[in-house]
């Protein structure tokens, strides 16, 4: 069936909002910072005219860049690692929670997501702060004699960002152990199997494209996170996303501010492609042995 | 039998910290803006609500609330017309092509918000719409999209498709299928995608932190600003408006769709 002309007209009228939308102010701009990265420096715009790879050399030939993303990723590594060893129990108990109650957890876990990463870092900065709770429950404790200064440490911005990507991780993993059969449950437990074994051999392999999602998500975002850290780590928590905001806003070199950026969306890349390539066949086997 | 008992009580501790974890922050930043003492702490000492007067008495962070919402609101209009019209569009695709068109409408949620606020920075700038009004919008509109669309796009694939053919064969022209039939089935969907639209834009840090319009904050920028400087329970209350107005949006989600249908 061939669509008519006129169906065919509607057809690109509907569509064509989006198409440009996206198209220019999206496709475009990620071309630009691609552009961006080979521009020379100006100093009394943020670029000059010409064009050169002498940023990209600036950056390959100074450690101090690549010893921050090297920290980055492993600041995001931890937080995606953490996050997971949290969010996996929620999403068991989510997952098998009964109807009468699912809407009370469901709105714990997603409420955080509704309420800002600044107000959620907020309630941190309170709760660690000099006259915070923790301080008054270490002191009450006799473990410290005066408060100690919790904030601006790398263990503070993982924490919050941990906490901030706890719903990203726990929503994929809810919806990959909802669609196990009941009947796989039933069968390992005619065949003799007890609820550890039952959950290593049956639960754990079939929520793994859930877990994959889960990571990729929060590595992605963890790694790409500037509010978090640029707060509760002040100066001391240096990280890529923060020196790249610097290079634009403070010192207006935008063509190296482009490159920071491109590096840092490469390497993030590269290493999603190496956990996807590396877990690609944990993927596989959950997807044979739903097969029914 | 009792070991089975202690496992049970065990686990629901743990699970009890791990919920208790999950919403501690906004918690304690409600009760720290209803403090009746003069500096932030926690457990807040009496109580007042003079913060808030505080609060809505702050110019700048007035001008940011209005500027906030002003944005949230174009956003969620502009963003629920295109995914709607987007979603039909994809509905009416063949397999080949719809499978990009989606992936092209999720791109800038599958993006970091910072890359593409970069991207954007960088554009807008050389086609002279840096640092505007019409910028700051833009980035609020691009980043929503995949909100609304998602939600939208979900609810469009539970409808029959021989609801369609029983409208077009009973003589109705595409125009009023989509009106009387499509629209009205697909409510629920466009409900929630513009309440989703609504707050991420209200919340939404990054892209407003790089568009920055000249002089003009909305409301997490005030935010931000205020917390550099100063460390009192006003601050408690911008961030307690900004969570009102988030459980406004789920309990109207509630009342209007259903929270399980939502999501």
């Amino acid at each position: 069936m061939t669509p008519s002309p006129a169906r065919r007209w509607r057809l690109a009228i509907l569509g064509a909002p989006a198409l440009f939308l996206l198209v220019v102010f999206f496709v475009l701009p990620y071309g630009e910072i691609v552009m961006m990265s080979f521009r020379t420096a100006s100093s009394s715009a943020p670029y000059g005219d010409g064009l050169t790879l002498a940023n990209y050399a600036r950056m390959f030939a100074d450690g101090h860049y690549l010893g921050i993303l090297g920290e980055t990723v492993l600041v995001g590594t931890s937080i995606t690692a953490i996050c997971l060893l949290i969010s996996f129990p929620i999403a068991l108990h989510l997952s098998s929670v009964g109807d009468r109650w699912h809407t009370l957890f469901y709105a714990c876990v997603v409420s955080p997501l509704l309420v800002g990463v600044l107000v959620r870092n907020f309630g941190w900065m309170i709760i660690l702060s000099f006259n915070g709770p923790i301080n008054q429950i270490l002191l009450a404790l006799g473990l410290i004699e005066r408060p100690v200064r919790l904030l601006f440490t790398v263990e503070v911005v993982v924490l919050a960002l941990v906490h901030v990507f706890i719903p990203f991780m726990v929503l994929p993993i809810t919806t990959a152990l909802r669609n196990i059969p009941p009947s796989l449950y039933e069968a390992s437990r005619s065949l003799g199997a007890g609820r550890f074994s039952t959950f290593w051999r049956v639960t754990l392999p079939l929520s793994f494209p859930g877990v994959q999602s889960g990571v990729i998500l929060v590595f992605v975002l963890a790694i790409s996170a500037y509010v978090t850290p640029v707060l509760l780590g002040g100066q001391f928590v240096v990280l890529m996303p923060t020196v790249i905001v610097q290079q634009l806003i403070a010192a207006f070199a935008w063509p190296f501010g482009a490159v920071l950026a491109m590096i840092l969306t490469l390497s993030t890349l590269s290493c999603v492609l190496v956990f996807a390539f590396a877990t690609r066949g944990l993927v596989r086997r959950a997807a044979i042995g739903r097969q029914p | 039998m009792n070991g089975r008992i202690a496992l049970g009580v065990g686990a629901g501790v743990g699970l009890a910290i791990l919920y208790a974890f999950l919403l501690a922050p906004l918690v304690v930043v409600v009760l720290a803006s209803l403090s009746g003492g003069e500096v932030l702490a926690f457990p807040p000492q009496g109580f007042s609500l003079k913060w808030f007067a505080r609060f809505f008495g702050h110019e700048s962070f007035r001008n940011a609330l209005w500027l906030s919402l002003q944005v949230a609101v174009v956003s969620t209009v502009v963003v629920s017309v295109i995914a709607t019209m987007a979603a039909l569009f994809q509905r009416g695709l063949s397999q080949r092509l719809a499978g990009p068109f989606r992936t092209l409408l999720l791109m800038p949620l599958l993006m970091p918000e910072i890359l593409t606020a970069i991207g954007l920075l960088f554009f807008l700038y050389q086609i002279g719409l840096g640092n505007t009004y019409f910028g700051l919008q833009i980035g609020h509109v691009v980043i929503t999209l995949p909100f609304a669309y998602l939600s939208i796009a979900s609810a469009l694939d539970q409808v029959d498709p021989a609801l369609e053919e029983a409208s077009a064969s009973l003589g109705a022209g595409y125009g009023r299928t989509a009106f009387k039939v499509m629209l009205p089935l697909i409510k629920p969907g466009i409900i929630t995608g513009g309440l989703f639209t609504f707050i991420v834009s209200f919340d939404m840090f990054a892209m407003s932190f790089l568009l920055k319009m000249v002089g003009g904050n909305t409301l997490p920028l005030a935010l931000f600003d205020y917390l550099k400087y100063d460390f009192d329970p006003t601050a408690a209350a911008a961030a307690t408006v900004s969570i009102l107005f988030a459980l406004g949006v789920v309990a109207l989600v509630e009342k209007l769709v259903g929270l399980r249908r939502a999501f």
